[in-house]
């Protein structure tokens, strides 16, 4: 199998129209100024941060309400149209990339903040609330969010719910679908149901679980509850230099061994540390690697199990060790960690964004096969990561006025996943699937565990309305509801019967 | 499990596959044969749910008993449906390690069992519940199509979260082959601080007062003393709360020294176990999770709530039953109630009043007899994302005959 496109940008054409009539019952729903179907508008939305892939979508539309999304779903299913939800448009894998002839169905209007409740410890929000704001709402309180993607200034619940967003802290307090109480979900029919809540263990299946992370293809979340957490009493951080990845990487399979769970445990390469450097003006060693890791809990907990790992640090062959003089310096040492992506910049005028996982003892064997990838291509490789938790981000550095580089670099990063999957990994930790790794599922997955998978997407969605193209290597119809035969209603009523 | 359905399960063709193989001929065999299939762990949960209606096949998982992998260094262990919880935690201990899952009669409960019901104990105060600790799955379908989802990393957002949908599912989705979870280090030390009398705001006030305190506890839990075996034993409304720290020698003390002196300055009297105190304490509350019983009541409420709505249920259930105990955990707003029924219509009524009393949470009857069952449905209301759920059924299950009609809306 050749690499799938990862760069490559589709020619930009005019929007596909929307049916007849679509259009004027939108604008009853939600208003002139929330239709937007001017082309030159509609550019905007025709990707999400995965520049590469484009498409226009026939119109996007801009509800503000769970009612006005349910109308809007409801006449875009009548007119035959795919929809395709949006946050802030701010993912690394397509996922929010229009198909043509789809509604785009924007949720950046439904911002608020609708209820507190800290005594029971959970937030009620809109999905177009940004990940940080909710920590902001709750902060003076002394609670906070736990998911803290990089992207966590601009990114939206919602987008964080379809792509269940990870972040450096979740080796300790994992993932959106662990922070998530319960969600309200307009289905392909324009239905409002609400999975799980505010009490535990909703009697019936885990449909919630499986709505986080489901890429916007099973219906629309118009509304969240998030569990949120007290802030720990203590923190402390630190950041320690080493010759190469390989002491590096022993140095967090010995604090994971020690029985310690660190809060964050962050790797970066060379070059990420010169990129970092360059971008926030950090004052780091051109070092073969460095470590970011940050314990917490309770004060004495938190200060005994840093002072080991920073034991077990200089043991396996720490050049240097630094300690946050102040909160000012820690903030600091994670804005040169959390910018490491756009600095890439600095170093390289394009690059592809990488995210795959391997087993975490794996670290240094699978840099190493990077590094060799590297030298044969002639590219450079910069590695920003997880290591906590094996979440790799390669970034692969490339020039595409270089005939040929782009192609190069598609292929590398391809690569990569090839190794992740080699090591019983996966092909995405945190930026999900998408339309970019769509063709990648088919080398994780066999065709039995896909069809499972169609048949739980079919269960929510049978005509597939939602994000067509997305997640699955192959499109895929339902068919008709399988099950035993049940009359329907209107037979029951003597309205109709089966001759 | 009422005498009548185990009579008819004993009477069902039993199949104990010693490999997955083996399984899925069995299923796919099932599926030729349009025969119904009921998949049979340690059978510690078999009275939650309806009893299935009709079934043709036992599939049995005591062969499926090895574990496929574990890695110390990963920190992941991959396990058959078989293997059984308390052997489990002791080959893991060797290595530091432990499944954060504390879940009752360990030494019968089956990992694949465990999954399909999800069971819980203490600890998901800290750990989460399967959910938060199960990280990939492998099912048989109910056509005999073997399936993967999630995978052995801790981090993975490929595809659909099947290992969360098949968490609670109770066998009606598909057979759960192998689990793959994530473990933690075993603690350093632990110790417990426990409130001897409280009653249920004191508790309450307590569980506030942690979370103040930025205390982290790895276990919560407040019991009720135990009835007699007459009836008429009246609830008196107080808890003893046990709070347990677990992790490094170092926090646990700070932790447990720090809730002492705040329990005592509010008067709460809270006193720091000494090992074995600590321990008859434990072995209290998995008496009152263990112990047989004719009737077992599972209660989920906002935490909140959840002493109010204790109050009300355990008021009327603690006087007509026999034997009343309770167990609650007031972080997660969950509790069980568990008895012996001597008459139908006092318990029947005392169910609906806890239902009355939680209309945003639920209470399921894990065990009850049939007289009661005939009363109540034992699931309670249908839930908002019924039709969803029947979706979903009818999808992976068409023709309806993994365990029928013993979960949620008949499903």
């Amino acid at each position: 199998m050749s690499a799938p496109s990862l760069v490559t940008p589709a020619p930009t054409v005019d929007p596909v129209p929307a049916p007849p009539g679509v259009i004027d019952r939108l604008i009853a729903v939600v208003g002139e100024r929330n239709v937007i179907r001017d082309p030159v508008d509609l550019r905007t939305y025709e990707c999400d941060a995965l520049t590469s892939f484009r498409a226009t979508p026939s119109v996007v539309v801009l509800p503000a309400s769970t009612e006005q999304v349910t109308a809007v779903v409801r006449i875009a299913v009548e007119a035959g149209m795919p929809i395709v939800p949006r946050g802030a448009g701010t993912g690394l894998s397509g996922g929010a990339l229009p198909v043509p002839g789809c509604m785009l169905l924007g949720l950046s209007r439904m911002k608020r903040i609708l209820e507190v409740n800290l005594d029971d410890g959970w937030i009620r929000v809109q999905p177009g609330v940004i990940n940080l704001d909710v920590s902001k709402e709750i902060s003076a309180a002394g609670y906070y969010y736990a998911p803290d993607p990089s992207s966590q200034g601009v990114c939206t619940i919602g987008g964080n719910v379809a792509e269940n967003s990870g972040g450096a802290h979740c080796l300790k307090y994992g993932f959106t679908v662990n922070h998530v109480l319960g969600a309200r979900l307009v289905t392909a029919t324009g239905e409002v149901v609400d999975l799980g809540g505010t009490a535990r263990d909703t009697p019936g299946y885990d449909l919630l679980g499986v709505v986080v992370g489901s890429e916007g293809t099973l219906g629309v979340v118009t509304e969240v509850v998030l569990r949120i957490l007290r802030k720990p009493e203590a923190t402390r951080t630190f950041f320690a230099t080493f010759p190469s990845t390989d002491e590096a990487g022993a140095c967090v399979s010995e604090i994971i061994g020690s029985g310690i769970v660190p809060a964050a445990i962050e790797m970066m390469d060379r070059l990420a540390i010169q990129a970092a450097v360059a971008a926030t003006g950090v004052d780091w060693p051109d070092v073969g690697a460095a470590l970011l890791v940050d314990v917490d809990g309770c004060a004495a907990e938190a200060e005994h199990t840093a002072a080991v790992a920073v034991d077990i640090a200089r043991r396996t062959g720490a050049i240097e060790v630094r300690v946050p003089r102040s909160d000012d310096d820690r903030m600091l040492m994670w804005k040169g960690r959390k910018s490491a992506f756009a600095a890439m910049g600095r170093l390289a005028p394009n690059y592809i964004v990488q995210d795959g996982v391997i087993p975490r003892n794996d670290i240094a064997r699978v840099l190493a096969e990077i590094a060799r990838l590297s030298d044969e291509r002639g590219l450079r490789v910069a590695n920003v990561f997880h290591a906590g938790d094996g979440n790799l981000h390669p970034l692969v550095l490339y020039d595409a006025k270089v005939p040929g580089q782009e192609h190069a670099a598609e292929e590398l990063a391809g690569e990569i996943l090839r190794i992740c999957i080699r090591y019983g990994g996966s092909i995405t930790g945190e930026h999900g699937v998408g339309a970019d790794k769509a063709p990648y599922m088919a080398e994780m997955f066999t065709e039995a565990d896909l069809d499972t998978m169609a048949k739980v997407r079919c269960a929510f969605d049978p005509g597939t309305t939602f994000n067509p193209g997305k997640v699955f290597p192959t499109p895929r119809l339902c068919g008709d509801r399988p099950g035993p035969y049940r009359p329907h209603t209107t037979e029951l009523a003597g309205l109709a019967d089966r001759g | 499990m009422t005498a009548a359905s185990i009579d008819a399960l004993a009477a069902a063709r039993q199949e104990r596959p010693g490999t997955l193989v083996e399984a899925a001929e069995v299923l796919r065999r099932a599926a030729r044969e349009n025969e119904r299939v009921l998949f049979l762990g340690g059978g510690t949960e078999l009275s939650l749910g309806a009893p299935p209606a009709g079934v043709e096949v036992v599939l049995g998982t005591e062969r499926l008993d090895r574990i496929v992998e574990h890695a110390p260094l990963d920190q992941i262990l991959t396990v058959e449906a078989g293997v059984r919880l308390g052997s489990l935690q002791a080959v893991l201990a060797r290595s530091g390690q432990m499944l954060a899952l504390d879940a009752p009669w360990a030494a019968r409960a089956t990992l694949g069992g465990l999954v399909s019901t999800n069971a819980f104990g203490p600890r998901r105060t800290r750990y989460g519940g399967i959910r938060d600790l199960i990280i990939g799955i492998s099912i048989v379908r109910a056509d005999g199509t073997e399936a993967r989802g999630g995978g052995k990393v801790v981090k993975n957002v490929a595809g659909f979260d099947l290992p969360k949908l098949m968490v609670g599912s109770l066998g009606t989705l598909g057979f759960v082959a192998t689990v793959t979870f994530r473990l933690h280090p075993l603690p350093e030390a632990q110790g417990t601080v426990a409130f001897a009398d409280l009653d249920a705001d004191g508790v309450r006030r307590v569980v506030l007062a942690l979370r103040q305190a930025q205390l982290e506890p790895g276990a919560v839990a407040a019991l009720v003393r135990e009835g007699g075996d007459d009836l008429g034993v009246r609830f008196d409304g107080r808890f003893e709360l046990g709070v347990r720290f677990e992790g490094f020698e170092a926090g646990v003390r700070q932790q447990a020294a720090k809730l002492v002196e705040l329990g005592t300055r509010e008067g709460w009297g809270a006193e720091l176990l000494d090992p074995g105190t600590a321990a008859a304490f434990w072995s209290r509350h998995d008496r009152a999770r263990e112990a047989p019983a004719g009737f077992r009541a599972k209660l989920s409420a906002q935490p909140s709530e959840l002493e109010r709505v204790a109050n009300a249920a355990l008021g009327s259930l603690f006087p007509v039953l026999e034997h009343p105990r309770a167990v609650s955990y007031p972080v997660l707003g969950l509790a069980f109630v568990a008895g012996d029924v001597r008459s139908t219509g006092p318990v029947v009524a005392a169910v609906n009043a806890a239902r009355e009393a939680v209309p945003q949470g639920s209470v399921v009857l894990h065990a009850a007899p049939p007289e009661v069952r005939a009363a109540v449905n034992v699931w309670g209301p249908p839930p908002a994302a019924l039709g969803l759920m029947e979706q979903m059924k009818d999808r992976l299950d068409p023709g309806r005959r993994l365990a029928p009609g013993r979960f949620v809306g008949g499903l």
